[in-house]
Formats: structure tokens, sequence, C-alpha cells
């Protein structure tokens, strides 16, 4: 604990460049994996495969696919983004997708019957009523996220994970609690964040 | 504590920088100094900045790097010019060749298939020997009349072995000792994080335990290394791994590494690795301090 | 469309037919029929008839593979569907409340989507919630999830008329509810009609049901027209032995109690001794003649109507 507190302002910088790297994965895959999740709601008969797909990349060891990244990507800040984006489509586009299938029909077909355009139907009906769900994969994908993130730092790219790894490979374990303490607290927080959002919006 | 949080200090600045110069290289004397992320290599990988430094040369430091894939595809991406690697790991986990036993004979290997396959080549090897080995307490040894692993084979059912997990499957681990050796059936195996198999065998615990032969308790703790007298693990020396366009660029840099190369031995390694990993000093302190006394700065 | 208390359009089929993909038979087969403006048409027969089919082409949500539908003489194919459907009420079985709106939010839908100003909805809502019998000041900021079933459809009744459609598009709202919630909610939907003077489109599969809503019935039978005529013209001559079991005209004392005063009535004035209301059954007038009345007035809503006498109970249990 002792290191932690002599290592504030370094604690401090990690936690940033942690949240940024999070941060920014979690913006570019919500902007990929909302079309996907939609398409794979509205096509179940690519929604099925694409999930397959999407789920293979999820259970490709991070390192390994860490590793392939370098080589075409070189070492820093967006080489780990690329990671962690890839390992959160499958939760966001899954729970996107189931979503958006758990929508009532009746509610749907009322809208439609009542003159609701497309887009209205999507975003005034769909996307309230998918939300609670839509957000428990975003709040699971985003907490997986601050786990993956810490191997930001086999590539160079900062993050609580170089305290952790240069702990672990020095057997200093204050150091590895520097760098997994701020990581859980961040992962809880974020968690206890998303839970009361989706508990604000569920109906 | 002053250089700690000045080096915090500055590791931060370059941090936040990180993304502001992203691009490769710097000045005209610049260059871009990896290491993966376990003692030893964060130290060599400072020696080797820092010695670069000390000839005038712009050091960007890319250490902590998480495997020895990363680390060459950084090499190969053009993130980093040269780190530390070991001869064996070349040999075995990057070419995938079957393991050899003579040392000159892997680095003519690994530095001819290198220079074909990844545009890099293999500065003088260091007689440093990060090799695995199994290593008992004066005490044990003495009792049990062990100073080889052959010794050791028949001697294992009176004893119990404290080793870290990934040794138990690997072929280059109990498999392959049982397998080259014969015996090796332990009364007792007990699998320990890297840090804690040595307390084990320091508190009586186990009588043996798996270890690196540059481990800094080796010497701290004054243990005895079984000789690997029928050759199981290759030789894993340590050498500066280097693009060759880089050292083409700058051709002193092989004159600086081949330079320091003979003084990283065994001895001095694991004095290093000693005080990084239990005196808690930084692992640039104990490299500037071994320049010193090697009077190369 | 644009008057609000514009009275209902009329809906005509023509030659309409629609096939859904993979089916072995047409859905609904050559279907012609006229509906007069502000009448209450029900749409009669067996689950697989083509009723629902039917009724959803009238708004588009079926679109025929052949023929025409004219809402108020308009060939709906011509009409921007979401246009089309903002001036067609549509109340469905489940209901479909959306969840995550309040009561006043579910009935302003349609409103704010033809861009009323925010007092004239809150006003409208106030209005139609009063109408579906809710407590305005009760119900307004409740949610789907905290209301009844027959609730929830009172809701979705004042949510499909909330901007005073010209048709209203009935899919077996009541299908959903206990007995005497759904008998609570016919005689509303009558007395709503009634106010309303919208043209009525209702599918059930409840005999009892059709007869005590409808001015006019059209049995469909896989997918075609069988009948279509008031409930008295169907019970007393029904063109086909499925009608005849369908409604099961031959039980008299049956018949006394779906039909009602009104079917049998003669618009008429005369003395009368006693009077009734229009929606009561034949059984009620037999029992009001029993017990000595001559000639009674029908009446509704407090208006005498026409006259009925116990001949004209006789003529319409044989004709």
């Amino acid at each position: 604990m002792n290191y932690l507190f002599t290592h504030l302002p370094q604690v401090g910088i990690y936690t940033l460049q942690h949240l940024a790297l999070v941060g920014t994965s979690l913006i570019i895959a919500l902007v990929i994996a909302l079309p996907l999740g939609v398409y794979a709601a509205r096509q179940r008969r690519v929604g099925r495969p694409l999930l397959g797909v999407l789920g293979a990349i999820y259970t490709i060891p991070s390192l390994a696919l860490l590793a392939v990244l370098v080589r075409y990507n070189g070492l820093g800040f967006w080489t780990p983004v690329i990671v962690l984006v890839a390992y959160a489509q499958f939760v966001l586009v899954r729970n996107i997708a189931q979503g958006l299938l758990g929508v009532d029909p009746a509610q749907l077909d009322a809208a439609r019957g009542l003159g609701l355009s497309s887009a209205q139907r999507f975003w005034r009906i769909e996307v309230p009523l998918a939300l609670p769900v839509m957000l428990g994969g975003v709040r699971v994908a985003t907490v997986s996220m601050i786990a993956i993130a810490t191997l930001a730092a086999y590539a160079s790219a900062g993050g609580l994970g170089t305290f952790i790894f240069e702990g672990l490979s020095r057997q200093y374990p204050a150091e590895t609690l520097a760098g997994s303490i701020p990581a859980a607290i961040l992962a809880i927080a974020v968690d206890a964040l998303f839970r009361g959002i989706e508990r604000a919006v569920t109906v | 504590m002053t250089f700690t949080r000045r080096t915090a200090i500055a590791s931060l600045g370059a941090t936040l920088l990180l993304p502001a110069c992203a691009g490769r290289g710097g000045g005209a004397n610049a260059v871009a100094v990896g290491s993966k992320n376990f003692t030893e290599a964060l130290v060599i990988g400072e020696i080797y900045a820092q010695s670069l430094e000390a000839h005038g040369f712009t050091v960007r430091r890319r250490l902590n790097l998480g495997s020895v894939q990363i680390c060459m595809a950084a090499l190969q991406h053009g993130d980093i010019d040269l780190y530390p690697e070991y001869t064996g790991t070349g040999l075995i986990d990057v070419l995938h060749h079957a393991p050899m036993q003579d040392p000159a004979a892997i680095y003519r290997t690994v530095k001819s298939e290198y220079k074909k396959r990844f545009n890099a080549t293999w500065l003088d090897p260091s007689p440093m020997n990060d090799s695995q080995g199994i290593v008992a307490t004066q005490a044990v040894a003495r009792r049990y009349g062990l100073k080889t692993l052959s010794q050791l084979a028949t001697a294992a059912p009176q004893l119990r072995l404290a080793a870290i997990a990934e040794f138990l499957g690997r072929q280059d681990g109990l498999p392959g000792l049982q397998r080259v050796y014969g015996g090796f059936h332990f009364k007792d195996v007990k699998t320990y994080d890297a840090g804690l198999k040595y307390d084990a065998l320091l508190h009586g615990d186990a009588d043996v335990a798996q270890a690196f032969t540059t481990d800094g308790q080796i010497g701290a703790n004054n243990l005895v290394l079984l000789e690997d007298d029928k050759h199981l693990w290759p030789p894993y020396n340590v050498a500066p791994v280097v693009r060759l366009d880089a050292l083409k660029a700058h051709p002193q840099i092989a004159t600086v590494l081949n330079g320091i190369a003979p003084m990283i031995t065994d001895v001095a390694a694991r004095s290093m690795n000693y005080a990084v990993d239990h005196g808690k000093q930084d692992p640039a302190t104990v490299a500037a301090q071994f320049l010193k006394e090697h009077a190369l700065h | 469309m644009s008057d609000p208390a514009s009275a209902g359009a009329p809906v005509r089929f023509e030659s309409v037919t629609v096939r859904y993909p993979n089916a072995d038979r047409n859905a609904v087969d050559d279907v012609s029929f006229a509906i007069p403006a502000g009448s209450f048409t029900v749409f009669l027969g067996p689950s697989g008839c083509g009723k629902s089919t039917l009724l959803r082409t009238v708004n588009r949500l079926v679109v025929p593979r052949n023929g025409t539908v004219f809402v108020d003489d308009a060939d709906v194919a011509g009409i921007a569907p979401e246009r089309l459907r903002r001036g067609i009420g549509y109340v469905i079985q489940a209901v479909g409340l959306f969840g995550h709106m309040t009561v006043a939010a579910n009935v302003a839908v349609v409103p704010e989507l033809v861009g009323w100003d925010r007092q004239r909805v809150s006003a409208r809502v106030d209005e139609l919630l009063a109408l579906v019998s809710l407590d305005p000041a009760r119900y307004r900021n409740r949610y789907p999830r905290e209301l009844s079933g027959g609730e929830q459809q009172r809701v979705g009744v004042a949510r499909a008329i909330a901007a005073q459609p010209p048709v209203l598009l009935m899919d077996e709202p009541f299908g959903a509810v206990d007995a005497i919630v759904r008998s609570a909610l016919q005689d509303e939907t009558r007395r709503i009609a009634r106010s309303l003077k919208t043209t009525i489109l209702f599918v059930t599969h409840d005999v009892d049901e059709a007869l005590r809503l409808a001015d006019r019935i059209v049995v469909l039978r896989e997918g075609r027209l069988v009948q279509y005529d008031t409930p008295l013209a169907i019970l007393s001559a029904p063109a086909t032995e499925y009608v005849e079991r369908l409604l099961d005209t031959h039980d008299v004392v049956r018949r006394l109690t779906l039909l009602r005063a009104r079917d049998a009535m003669r618009t008429q004035t005369g003395t009368t001794s006693g009077s009734i209301d229009a929606g009561a059954s034949l059984r009620e007038s037999l029992n009001a003649f029993l017990q000595g009345a001559e000639n009674l007035a029908v009446t509704d809503d407090g208006a005498t109507i026409g006259v009925l006498a116990f001949d004209d109970i006789r003529r319409a249990l044989h004709p």
C-alpha cells in the first residue's frame, strides 16, 4: 500500500492512460457494434454466424492478438485500442441484438400501425426498450476492457498494467497492488455507474 | 526517494508525450531500445540504453514489452531498433528450431536465420547464460551428495520439488528431465509463484527447486546449481538483436554493445537481479551502477 | 382528417387478394365489399379465415397481391404508409402500449406525430382518458405495467382514436381480458362508437361479441367473403350452412339473447306502454311483454328511435 501512496503521481498518470485507452476503445467499439448489432437482430441468418465469428475473436488469447497487431500497427496507444475494440464486439453486438430481439412484438406492431416511420420506431420505441439489455452489454464490455487494458503495458502503451506486470516480474507485490487496486476500483466504479444507469432506464 | 520521484515525473512526462511523438526515431543519432518485461531483461535493456547514451546516442526506451512475440513484432515494424534476447529463445521460440547444445552453433544459426527472415542480426553474445536449472540448499546437496542432475534423477523419490506451474507440463520442464535422465519421480511436487519457490526451499518446505540460472536468489543464498550433465537445456546466452537497417545507419551501435557484452556474466546478472527484486532498486539505477563499476562511463 | 369532428370515412375492398410467402392458399381471396361511413362492421370467422389479414390491408400493414382498398374513396396504395396510418386508429389484442412511456405519452403519440401543439395534446389526453372511463388525474402519469389488462386496453383505445381518425381498426381487442371486463369494454366501445361517428372495423371470432356490437357483419371463411349483412339478416337468412353453424341460427333462445331491440324494431312512432334500451336483447324485451307491456318505445341515449311490438320479435325469430 505504501508504494501506491509514494507513487501517487505515477498512479494518477497510469490511471488516466488506462481511462483514455478504455474510453477511446469503448467509443470506437460502440460505433462499430451498434450497426452490427442492429444488423444481427434484423438479419438473423447473418447474425448467428456473425456472433460466431465475434465469439471466436473473443477466445483468441489477448497477448497473442496483441503481438500480431504490433507487427502491423506498431507499439503504442492504438494497438491495444484495436485489441480492446475487437474483444468488446462480441458482448456488445450480442447484447444489442438481444435487446432489440427482446422488444415486445406487440409494441412494434402498434408503433407501425400508429404510423411511426421505421426510424421513429427504432429511436423512440426499440432503442429505449432495448436499452437496459444493451447497457448491460456495455457494462460487461467496459469492465472487461478495464481488465484487458492492463495488457497495453505489454505494448508500451502505459496504463495500470505497467505497475502490475513490472511488480509481477520483479516479485514486488506492493507495485503490483499499486496497479491492480486502482484498476479494481475503476472496474467496480464503472460497474456501479452502469448498473445505476440501467436501473434508471429499466421500465 | 528523490531519485524515484524524479524518474517518476520524468517518465510521467515521457508517457504524456508518447502519443505526440509517436513516429519512429527522433534525431540523427536516435535509437529505440526495447526489452521484455522481466527484471533481467529490463536491467540489460537499461545497460544497452545507458551505454549508447554514454556514446552520444539519443535513446528512446520501449522497455517492458510483454513477450518475445511482441518484441519481434515491434522490431519488424520498426518501433524498436534493438533489444536483448536469449539465443535459446531465438532458436526455439522464434525460429521453432529443435534444441541444440553447442552455444556457438546456436549463435551461428540464429544469426544467419534472423538475417534471412527478419532483416536483423545478433551482436556479440555475453557469457551470461540464463538457462533453466535445479537448485538445492547447501545442506540438502551435502546430505544427498548432489552435484549433477543425473544424481538428482536417482535421489528424486526421497525429495520434494518446488517449481512454477508451467515447469510440470513443458517439454523442457519435468517431462524433459524424465525423458533425458530417466527417473525424476519426486516424492512430492508443489507449484509456487516464481518468487515463492525460493521461500519454500529456504523454509524447508521443499528440498530442491526449479530455477533460472541467473536468479538473484542463487547467489544471495549460496544455493547449489546442479550441473545439466546430459544437456537437456540449451544455452540461453544474452545478446542484442538489432535491425540491420538501424545498424547500417549507426554502425557504432555494434562497437558500443560488443564492448560491454563480455562484462555481462552469470555472477553479474545474479547480483543485478537480486538488487532489483530484493533490494527494490530501480533497473535503471542498477544498470548505471553496473556500468560505473565496469568503468564504461 | 383535418376536421376534428369529422364523421367517419367509407372503406371499400375491391377484389382484394392476399397471399403470404410460402403459403399454399390465399389468406384473403378476391374479397369485395363496401363499408359505409360511420358504421360499425365486424369481421367474423374462425382463426385462419383471413379476417385479421383483411383488416390489416386497410392501413397497409399487409399489402394485397391483387385488388384495391379504398379509404375515403382514395386508393390506400397511393398514400404514404405513415401518413395513411396516422389517420387510421389501430387497436390490437396484445394492446402494445409502449412500456417506457406513461399513459399520457402513449395516448399522445399520434397527435404529436401529426404536429398538434402541446396544450391541445394535453387537453386531448385528458378528454380521451375520461372518454374511456379512466380518471385523468389518476392515470395520466402511470406506466402500462401498473395497469390491469382492461385498463391497458382502454388506454389502447384512447391512443388509437387520439387524433380523431375517420377509421378505427380493432383486431380482437378484447380477446385477452376476462369475460366480465370484456362485457364492460364492449358496452363502452358501443357507447364510444356512437359518440365518435368513426367508421369502425372490428375483428373477432366471438359470435356473441359480433352480434352485440355490429351494425353489419362480414362472415369470412378460408379467405373468402361468405356473407355481409346486418346481424338480423344474417341470423334470419344465413347464406350457407357454414354461417348457420357458425352463428347457430336455429337456436331460438340463443337468438333471443343475441338479437337486440334495435335489430327487430320498426322506425316509426306509436302508442307505447314502456320503453327499452336499443341495446337490450330480445330476451329482455320478451320479458317486458310477458309482464304486460304492449308496445315498447326503443330508446338510444334517451331519445326514442323506434317501436317494438311482440310481433316484431316473432318476425325476427321466424322470418
